[in-house]
């Protein structure tokens, strides 16, 4: 079975119903959509960075100069003031990401453990100063998007990317996406080997795997799908600034991983959630909020050892056995 | 010639710093056969058996598969080679069934490694033949099982089960026996015995008994130095082996 966790059948089945109907609930209210737009935009990313760090165990500080990239390769290749096509601009740029990952994993995943943190690291600093430091890309003010594409497909426009509802369901409906292709990924026979590398790396170079060469590929796809997030991010607020690129990014991308729970995939949509629902509701109690927000994660990670996906993937099993 | 070579090293060494864990080292190993080699604790022989799967990689020397030098390969492609190895500590997926464990190893032959969307659980085949693997180490009723949740001899046969299940040609194993109960070493002696008909085997051991038993031919090594290489009963009555094991005092027991 494609999703054979309790906890994540339990899941999935809540979350997407309930995500499909809510604009409706909101009554068309443009800022709580706008927000889960960005919960959902960010939960692609995240769950890239937990395919990676959590399931093949690569552990990168520098996933964010992908997510940054997907926006920064849209400005560069979109005309300024031309719509174009929004699937077409999506191939662009998962391949211009995906070869520019290869390149880099090339040097990356050399590495590993602290090495492979701090080189990640510094790629994606050098990425962030480059665009902070270019006057063609605007500094740290970054670029506009004045034109959003146009989504026909085969003569079928499904989305108006100018309508935040319609917006909305397009980043659903990546997220569904991206949730269903890493399950799939993950049971299949190239999973079989993400797995078997993770465990056990050296027992798996006996075994005839050149490991390196798995590595590569999960890297390069995860990466290409960290920049698709980052180009719905750009085209959501139609624009792309260095701050995407900053190592903040991809340090909270890895908090809210760890707190949906490692590995775990559907867990990057909890850890989002979770992580981005606090820091809505303690912003509007208390200006020292960061303090509360640190503190309360600090007690989260502590709690819930294995993420709030280990919680209750423990929960329902411990209920099941009795 | 009846037994071909498959392996064979030439003047191998390898060293640690200023330590010689391996000293000019110019051993044969042939097709369906069973070798030997025994030695002290820090003789060198895992040492060897790292060099022989590409592990490590030789300070000076050549390693010769059918021939041909393989010093220079990728750890990775000894295997695709054929030279298969055990762990002289435990060394599996110990939170996946012990199908699984083997069909890992079998997935490298059937291929399908790069296929993204095909399920790993959908081809009979390669659970047959993993399958198989588990059954001709006798591990066939632990199918199913954790790997950490069998005992541990049952690990050390898993082990086994994982080199087959690459269909080999060489065997490297390193005290497979290591830490078993007599009985449970006993099943590995009679697997060993089947084993080395069809196999080129190199097996590292304590157990003198289990080596004497299994032996065609025997080597000893003492100190990353190569001290005899025969027959069993060659080995046995060679006056030098006598002395190193005696002059070893305190560490063999
Ligand atoms: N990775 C390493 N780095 C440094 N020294 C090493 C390394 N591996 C082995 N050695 C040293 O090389 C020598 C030979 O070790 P090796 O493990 O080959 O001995 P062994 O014959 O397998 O012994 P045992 O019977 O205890 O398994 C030892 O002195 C050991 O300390
Ligand atoms: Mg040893």
């Amino acid at each position: 079975m494609l999703l054979n966790k309790r906890a994540e059948r339990l899941f999935v089945w809540i979350f997407f119903p309930l995500a499909l109907l809510m604009p409706m609930f909101l009554e068309q209210n443009e800022y709580y959509v706008n927000k889960l737009t960005t919960i959902m935009i960010l939960s692609i990313f995240v769950m890239s960075l937990d395919y990676l760090v959590g399931k093949c165990g690569l552990i990168t500080l520098g996933h964010a100069m992908f997510y940054g990239l997907g926006g920064y390769i849209f400005v560069m290749i979109a005309p300024e003031y031309e719509a174009v096509n929004f699937w077409i601009y999506t191939f662009y740029i998962c391949a211009i990401s995906a070869t520019v990952a290869f390149v880099i994993g090339f040097l990356v995943l050399r590495t590993n453990g602290i090495y492979m943190i701090m080189i990640t690291l510094a790629f994606a600093q050098m990425t962030f100063y480059y665009f902070s430091d270019s006057i063609d890309f605007g500094g740290t003010d970054g670029v506009f998007v004045y034109v959003k594409p146009e989504t026909s497909i085969f003569g079928l426009s499904l989305f108006d990317l100018d309508n935040p509802t319609h917006f909305y369901y397009l980043c659903l409906l990546s997220l569904f996406n991206t949730l269903l292709f890493f399950k799939v990924l993950i049971r299949s026979r190239f999973g079989r080997l993400v797995d078997a590398i993770h465990a056990n790396p050296g027992r798996t170079v006996a075994l005839g795997y050149n490991i390196f060469i798995y590595r590569l590929v999960s890297y390069v796809v995860a990466s290409a799908l960290g920049a698709y997030a980052g180009y719905l991010f750009t085209l959501q607020y139609g624009f792309v600034n260095p701050s995407m690129l900053s190592w903040t990014t991809s340090g909270t991308a890895l908090v809210m991983s760890i707190l949906g729970g490692m590995g775990s995939i559907y867990g990057a949509i909890l850890g989002t959630l979770v992580y981005e629902g606090l820091h809505y509701s303690l912003e509007h109690l208390t200006e020292h909020w960061l303090l509360f927000m640190g503190g309360l994660i600090i007690l989260m990670v502590m709690v819930f050892k294995k993420g709030i996906a280990g919680f209750l993937e423990d929960l329902l099993e411990k209920r099941d056995g009795k | 010639m009846e037994n071909n070579v498959i392996l064979e090293t030439e003047g191998l060494c390898k060293y640690w710093g200023g330590l010689k864990a391996l000293d000019d080292l110019s051993l044969a190993f042939h097709d369906n056969q069973l070798h030997g080699i025994v030695g002290p604790n820090g003789a060198g022989k895992s040492t060897l058996l790292n060099m022989l799967c590409g592990h490590y990689k030789p300070t000076s020397g050549k390693i010769l598969h059918r021939g041909e030098s393989i010093s220079s390969i990728k750890p990775y492609e000894f295997a695709r080679r054929g030279i298969g190895r055990s762990f002289q500590k435990t060394n599996i997926y110990s939170n996946s069934t012990c199908l699984e464990n083997c069909s890992v190893a079998v997935q490298r032959l059937m291929g399908g490694s790069f296929n993204f969307f095909r399920s790993r659980y959908s081809q009979k085949m390669l659970d047959e033949i993993a399958t198989q693997a588990l059954e001709k180490v006798g591990l066939g009723q632990r199918r199913d099982h954790i790997a950490s949740q069998i005992s541990y001899g049952e690990q050390r046969q898993l082990e086994i089960a994982m080199v087959l299940a690459t269909s080999p040609e060489v065997l490297l194993l390193d005290e497979p026996m290591a830490g078993m109960g007599h009985e449970e070493s006993q099943l590995i002696i009679d697997l060993l015995s089947r084993l080395k008909k069809e196999y080129c085997i190199v097996l590292v051991e304590h157990d003198m008994d289990a080596i004497f038993e299994l032996s065609d031919q025997l080597t000893v090594m003492v100190d990353g130095q190569h001290l005899v290489t025969g027959s069993v009963d060659e080995v046995r009555d060679d006056p030098r082996v006598k002395e190193a094991y005696l002059g070893q005092g305190d560490e063999v027991y």
